[in-house]
């Protein structure tokens, strides 16, 4: 017989995604996609991989950029989270997003969302990256459709962009 | 008429959704009480499943429903080959009585949610008899080899030998014969989103409905009916926004499963692969190996092939032999060569299912006959763009027709070559390269040409199946002037990034004309509403060859009614109106019009309005079929994909000697796809591609032992490029029009996966040509690289 392990039960967990605040409780062993996800509906946190390597799910944990699939939802309490979706205001895109438009730097869009918030999180680095800075803040995000190309061309147009107009959080 | 729409650089209108996080993609679909599979697999490459114990699963918590292959062949029928077999094997959606790949599914469980489900998996029991596993191609077509499936006999599922030409004379009379073997890696596109279902089975009809990311519903659909004993009038089958598919997202057996487990519990049922499952059995494109004889005159005309080529498609008897055949009717590239022998084998082993791949079977086609080209230049002391030049199929004889069949329609080869050459600046390269050398750096610049053919002619499958099971191309769509004046736009092929809402709309504005932003595409399948046949789907970069023949005669029918109505309304005879500005308006007095508005009106509502014989409604549905597909001839000779668009690309490397790493300096891509209907979409998918070849090339293989374990199941030992590795691209481009296609578009999407590889490697071995080092094989993986330079160092 094997030995019977109850598992610890759900434990409480409060943070702020885009702003608004979640108090509720989540299994222990729950990963901070999932929980993203399935818990709070922001799906445009997408799953590629869920072992850290291509990006998909990365979003902003306390303002720097991290992969939400190797993180537990527990490990993010008190924690002021950002995902795409908190991105635009109302109508208007964040700078990078524009920059996504406006380059089509994406085509089946999955890695999009992760794209962005390590462009992002570069950006918030780095006033003026120049190109490699930009392509090795990139590199822990997998794209399969566009070679890169064009998601490079944005992120130095949003640098430009935000560069000009320092008032755009 | 005026285009305003085609041809415009329009941005695509989906990225806004996606930039804003707001796709639509399975897994972000959901149900009530849906259920959430996980699927056990075989961690044997070969194994007799001796016995399989479900009980702790079935009772673990949150547990709805367990499922073996022995409960599969109950619930269901065996996946349907599409080759003819002696003997029908007992393919289920999980294995039965043997296990023949590692991660081959063995059993599933539907549980409230993924982590119960998974934990589930745990407490199955499975006991295997290992068996020896057949694992290198060629010996597994040999007597002896361990058998996936013993009625078979054989693990060899297709041989033949075609013959096209003299190939005897040719070879007789050759100045030169050249002899080289080539050998391809296992790889994979791996979309980044992985493939999903969900299954909602209805007992009381009974009626299936299947949410899937599957890019050939065509096909999937008969495949399914037929395993789940269902009528295609009882299935409905979705797609929503498609993350990637690249060919690979076509999965029946996953459909199945599920379908069998929401039958089981009474409760809709997703199932979503992980990355590792992905990885280790969705598809690989075939690995292989290819004996090449070319036979060159005295002045360098390359005058015949003479081909043996083995195709490895693991444990896949559901679409084998699809790389065999469009490597054989591309063999000839593009290039004039009157003879050919191709000698073909598809034979299965104990690895992970073959299957579409970005480019199927073309990419080893190319690497195999440019690489070449490079060899014989070499023997001959020519210059491999003169050498190329030469051999080039000339526009003045387009359309040409190869040896094998292959009809390329239209193009300017010589002038790709020559843009191409300007791009990369091949003139000045040599002088650049001595100059390193002296520095002790090895630079090298290598180029490889390319057909690029698109739009499957199903009639080519009739070579290995010898029956007539489907034949011709062909796609649908649906137009309508919803009562508003909207324009409503359904598709059979919804696309998976390649922005066919966007392109679609570009048509449909200027055949109707009214404003690109009044034209909605959806960007869903769903069989019950979207027009469709067998040959629907998302596949073969068809878009340009059926897809926009299809929007563009849906979209004329309902001009044609627009038309009739407008005239019998504003009293004038058809032929003195025309559509602008979103009404139908008189020639000569334009202010005498009616708006699709009003029109759509009287199309819905105010019904007595109509011509009396005329049936309400302004909706257009259109299947269209290019005219130029054929059946194969007495000599087995046939249009295998009907439309041809070509590229060339070079490549600029340093070799670093001392570690074998390569580094791409300088990159040029020249394609022509004919006419461009936007050029945001074709530069976009240009470079997609040009990075799957560099990936193919330089980092890409699934690896399995000799025992047949793969060895790679993760993004960290399966090495896809990253931003740094896929240089910036120097593009350049030809608009050779099609006189086949409706705007003269071609096909767009694969043509940068095909060159790659070849251009690379003859760049890596030029650079590191004092050395005489050669390669055969892919990936050239620093350790690959390393091994070869010191080997030709020690000679």
């Amino acid at each position: 017989m094997e030995p019977t392990v109850s598992p610890p039960g759900p434990l409480k967990l409060s943070l702020r995604v885009n702003g608004v605040s979640y108090v509720g409780e989540v299994e222990p062993r729950k990963t901070l996609a999932d929980f993203l996800r399935e818990d709070l509906g922001f799906t445009g946190v997408n799953l590629g991989c869920e072992h850290g390597v291509c990006g998909a799910c990365s979003i902003l944990l306390d303002g720097a950029v991290v992969r939400s699939c190797i993180l537990l939802a527990v490990q993010a309490d008190g924690s002021e989270i950002a995902t795409i979706e908190g991105l635009a205001q109302s109508e208007r895109l964040h700078p990078v997003q524009q920059a996504f438009l406006e380059h089509h730097a994406l085509q089946c869009g999955f890695c999009t969302p992760g794209m962005v918030m390590a462009a992002i999180d570069l950006l918030t680095r780095v006033r003026s990256p120049t190109e490699p800075q930009i392509r090795e803040a990139l590199s822990g995000n997998l794209c399969m459709c566009t070679g890169y190309t064009n998601i490079v061309r944005a992120v130095r147009a949003a640098a430009e962009e935000t560069a000009t107009s320092p008032k755009h959080e | 008429m005026n285009s305003p729409w085609t041809g415009k650089a329009v941005h695509p209108r989906e990225d806004r959704r996606f930039v804003t996080g707001r796709g639509q993609y399975l897994p972000n679909v959901s149900f009530p009480k849906m259920l959430h599979a996980a699927i056990l697999r075989s961690i044997h490459p070969h194994a007799r499943i001796v016995s399989i114990d479900v009980t702790e699963a079935q009772k673990f918590p949150g547990v709805a429903c367990v499922l073996t292959g022995e409960q599969a062949t109950q619930m269901s029928r065996p996946l349907r080959s599409l080759i003819p077999l002696p003997v029908e094997v007992p393919y289920y959606c999980l294995a039965y009585e043997k296990a023949r790949y590692v991660g081959e599914p063995v059993a599933a469980v539907a549980a409230t949610n993924r982590y119960v489900a998974e934990d589930a998996l745990e407490k199955i029991r499975v006991e295997y008899e290992p068996l020896p596993a057949a694992v290198d191609p060629e010996a597994s077509m040999k007597p002896g080899a361990p058998l996936l499936f013993e009625p078979l006999g054989s693990n060899l599922l297709w041989h033949d030998c075609f013959n096209y030409g003299e190939v005897d004379e040719v070879f007789r009379q050759a100045a030169h014969v050249v002899r080289e073997r080539f050998l391809i890696q296992r790889y994979s596109s791996t979309p980044l989103e992985t493939f999903g279902c969900i299954a909602a089975y209805d007992p009381s009809r009974p009626y299936l409905t299947l949410w899937t990311n599957d890019q050939r519903p065509g096909q999937a659909m008969p495949i399914i009916a037929h395993s789940l004993g269902l009528a295609h009038t009882q299935i409905r089958f979705i797609n929503s926004d498609i993350g990637g598919g690249f060919g690979n997202k076509r999965k029946p057996p996953y459909l199945v499963l599920a379908a069998v487990l929401s039958k089981l519990s009474g409760r809709p049922v997703q199932f979503i692969e992980d990355r590792r499952e992905n990885l280790m059995a969705l598809v690989h494109a075939c690995n292989g190996a290819m004996d090449l004889e070319v036979a060159v005159s005295e002045d360098g005309q390359l005058l015949g092939l003479k081909v043996r080529d083995i195709a490895d498609e693991g444990a896949n008897v559901l679409n084998p032999t699809v790389h065999s055949l469009l490597k054989l009717g591309n063999i000839t590239n593009c290039y004039t060569i009157r003879a050919v022998q191709f000698d073909g084998y598809s034979v299965m082993t104990n690895k992970c299912p073959s299957g579409a791949n970005r480019g199927i079977g073309k990419p080893f086609m190319c690497f195999a006959l440019e690489r070449m080209v490079d060899e014989v230049a070499r023997r001959l002391g020519k210059d491999r763009i003169e050498l190329r030049r030469q051999n080039l199929v000339s526009p003045e004889s387009m359309p040409h027709t190869s040896p094998t069949g292959s009809f390329i329609d239209s193009g300017n080869f010589p002038e790709t070559l020559n843009k191409l050459v300007a791009l990369i600046g091949y003139d000045s390269f040599q002088q650049e390269q001595a100059k390193a050398r002296t520095e002790g750096r090895w630079l090298g610049l290598g180029l490889a040409l390319a057909v690029e053919p698109s739009t499957s002619n199903q009639s080519s499958y009739i070579l290995t199946t010898k029956k007539r099971t489907a034949s011709g191309a062909a796609e649908a769509a649906m137009v309508r002037v919803e009562s508003d004046g909207s324009v409503q736009v359904v598709l059979g092929d919804v696309g998976s990034g390649q922005g066919h809402q966007t392109a679609a709309a570009q048509i449909v504005a200027d055949e109707l004309g009214v404003d690109f932003e009044r034209v909605h595409v959806s960007p869903y399948f769903d069989s019950l509403v979207s027009p469709w046949l067998y040959t629907t789907g998302n596949y073969s970069n068809k878009f340009s060859g059926t897809d926009v023949g299809a929007i563009q005669g849906a979209a004329r029918k309902v001009r044609e009614k627009i038309i009739t109505l407008a005239a019998h309304l504003l009293s004038l005879p058809p032929q003195e109106l025309e559509l602008a500005d979103g009404a139908a308006r008189s020639k000569k007095e334009p202010h005498n019009r009616k708006t699709l508005e009003e029109l759509a009106h009287v199309a819905y509502r105010d019904l007595l309005a109509l011509p009396p014989d005329m049936e309400p409604a302004l909706e257009g549905r259109f299947y269209y079929r290019p005219a130029i597909a054929n059946l194969p001839d007495e000599q087995r000779r046939v249009r295998n994909q009907l439309f041809v668009s070509n590229a060339g690309h070079a490549a600029v490397v340093e070799v670093d000697i001392e570690t074998g790493k390569i580094s791409i300096l300088k990159y040029a891509i020249v394609h022509d796809c004919g006419t461009v209907l936007n050029p945001v979409i074709v530069e976009g998918l240009v470079h997609g591609a040009t990075a799957h070849g560099i990936g193919a090339a330089l980092y890409e293989e699934f690896v399995y032992d000799e025992q047949g374990q793969l060895l790679t199941t993760t993004f960290v030992d399966y090495l896809k490029p990253t931003a740094v590795e896929v240089p910036d691209f120097k593009t350049d481009h030809l608009e050779s029009p099609s006189p086949f296609t409706p705007l003269g578009m071609k096909g767009v999407g694969e043509g940068g996966a095909i060159p790659a590889p070849a251009a690379l490697v003859n760049a890596v071995e030029n650079a590191l040509e004092p050395l005489g080092v050669r390669f055969s094989d892919l990936p050239l993986t620093p350790e690959r690289v390393w091994q070869a330079i010191r080997l030709a160092r020690t000679k």
